[in-house]
């Protein structure tokens, strides 16, 4: 599902982000990916659904090859890929309906079945009674919530999740995990980017480490 | 294109303009003053036009007389000729003038006339066409009408006049093509520049749909749909702007110098339509352009 072959990944001339990344991902893997806080995780993933290209190396998501992928095969492929930004991404001027609406609104759903499964998606969250708030009216956590909504809504191949409890008290935080796993069993591929050693104390799911962009 | 999906571009694209009310007002202003400059020419072009056209009128006309007419035809003639009002007798060439004028144009080959048993030149009445007012006969309807007397062989007009006119004509046409063609591009490029504010201040925007997977078309197709929309506002201002300064400036004109003749046209509505289909389709071309920038960055 996701192969990269000694990625480096450099974004000027201090330390590179990524020295000499190689990795691969099954269908179907759960996998966390883990370090210090500059350690190079987002720009794993900005890798993986092709925000940055490496700066040599190559990237195989869902068989093809991010070298050579024209802007609409990129846009086909990122529809099947749901990301939960580390910065969530938002938009601040639509509510938080709209925002879930857009992964579906894209792909060109006709508006019924966008209203459906926005509302089930929105419940099934806990921000049932949040759909016309804006971004900005919402904690942190909130937003944190309505980006992973939007991320899962479109039964994604793929799950790519920058800190998705970075802003979650414990029993969010549980929630959130307990969901993850669901999205996994239903057959999504799931990576997990966090520094939270909380989060991996009892897992027996693969851990790939990252420290100063190299994999230890 | 799925009509829910173009639902969704039209109130994405109104949505657009409602948060973004200040850029786009001062996009709207700035096209309206644009097209307003650019739509002033085309009305002072258009009544330049409208001017050489009413006084390019005045032509000769010739009327030519199988034999010599009798003097009392030719009197009935002109008596009938003066009813026409602009119309005035220039001269009578009789057959004698007609040859005397041959033999001076010919000079030292005039001898080659002298063989002639008979003078074959005709006798002519020459007579002046005044500017054309509305509801005067025209050149070809005189023509015909005299056309049909006995004594009357035939009838040219000059075109000479027209044909002067048509030249200078030709020449304001250029010079109005070129700067008007300039204003044109000025306007484009004040255009695109206003657009790509808009979608500058959006970038995040932007950058957030293509990361969840929207195609380029899905992106831009709103801003096409609001540069069209500021299109129509900017044109529509700018045409009414200009009609309203039209009625003042023509009532003023008419106190001030009684210019009855000289009568200040506006636009035709199907120019005017014509012009504000030009603003939406400049609209619509500055947001391609504008956008076109901002893919390749
Ligand atoms: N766009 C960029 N331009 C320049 N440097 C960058 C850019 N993005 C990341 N970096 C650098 O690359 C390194 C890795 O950054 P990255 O965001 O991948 O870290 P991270 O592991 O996600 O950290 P955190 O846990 O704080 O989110 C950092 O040193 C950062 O400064
Ligand atoms: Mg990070």
């Amino acid at each position: 599902m996701i192969q990269l072959f000694n990625v480096y990944k450099s974004f000027g001339s201090k330390n590179p982000a990524l020295i000499d990344v190689s990795l691969t991902v099954n269908k179907g893997d759960f996998v966390f990916i883990t370090g210090s806080s500059g350690a190079g995780k987002t720009t794993l993933l900005k890798i993986i659904f092709c925000a940055e290209k490496p700066s040599s190396g190559h990237a195989l998501v869902n068989g093809r090859n991010l070298n050579r992928i024209n802007d609409r095969e990129l846009a086909l492929l990122r529809r099947r890929i749901g990301v939960v930004f580390q910065d969530f991404k938002l938009l601040p001027r639509r509510n938080v309906f709209e925002n879930v609406a857009l992964a579906l609104e894209i792909v060109g759903f006709p508006l019924s079945l966008i209203r459906k499964k926005v509302h089930q998606t929105l419940r099934y969250l806990g921000l049932a009674n949040k759909e016309g708030y804006y971004p900005p009216q919402l904690s942190g956590g909130e937003q944190q919530r309505v980006a992973i909504a939007r991320a899962i809504i479109n039964n994604p191949l793929i799950l790519l999740a920058d800190e998705p409890t970075g802003n979650l008290d414990p029993d969010l935080t549980m929630e959130i995990m307990a969901l993850l796993k669901e999205i996994h069993i239903r057959g999504t591929t799931v990576i997990v980017a966090t520094h939270s050693q909380e989060l991996l104390k009892d897992t027996r799911r693969r851990i790939v480490t990252l420290s100063k962009g190299r994999i230890v | 294109m799925k009509i829910s999906l173009f639902r969704y571009f039209v109130r994405q694209a109104l949505a657009n303009i409602l948060d973004n009310r200040l850029v786009h007002l001062v996009g709207v202003g700035t096209m309206a003053i644009a097209f307003l400059i650019f739509d002033t020419f085309v009305l002072v072009f258009v009544n330049l036009n409208h001017w050489t056209v009413e006084w390019g009128r005045p032509l000769t006309m010739s009327i030519y007389f199988k034999g010599t007419p009798e003097k009392i035809v030719l009197e009935s003639i002109e008596k009938e000729l003066l009813h026409f009002p602009g119309v005035t007798i220039k001269r009578f060439i009789s057959k004698d003038d007609a040859m005397e004028t041959l033999r001076r144009q010919l000079g030292d080959k005039a001898g080659l006339l002298d063989g002639l048993e008979e003078n074959p030149l005709p006798a002519s009445l020459e007579i002046i066409l005044s500017r054309d007012k509305a509801g005067d006969p025209l050149p070809y309807q005189m023509k015909r009408k005299l056309e049909r007397i006995e004594s009357v062989d035939e009838v040219h007009y000059s075109e000479e006049w027209i044909e002067r006119i048509q030249a200078i004509m030709e020449v304001i046409k250029l010079i109005g093509i070129v700067f008007g063609g300039l204003l044109f591009l000025a306007a484009l490029f004040v255009i695109t520049n206003t657009i790509k504010l808009t979608i500058y201040s959006r970038k995040d925007e932007i950058e957030i749909l293509k990361l969840v997977g929207a195609t380029n078309r899905f992106v831009k197709i709103p801003f096409l749909i609001e540069g069209s929309i500021q299109g129509f506002l900017g044109g529509s201002i700018a045409l009414i702007i200009l009609f309203l300064v039209y009625i003042t400036a023509i009532t003023r004109v008419d106190l001030r110098f009684g210019f009855a003749s000289l009568d200040i046209i506006f636009l035709s509505p199907q120019f005017t339509l014509f012009l504000l289909l030009m603003s939406i389709i400049i609209g619509f071309i500055g947001s391609t352009v504008s956008l076109g920038r901002f893919f390749r960055i």
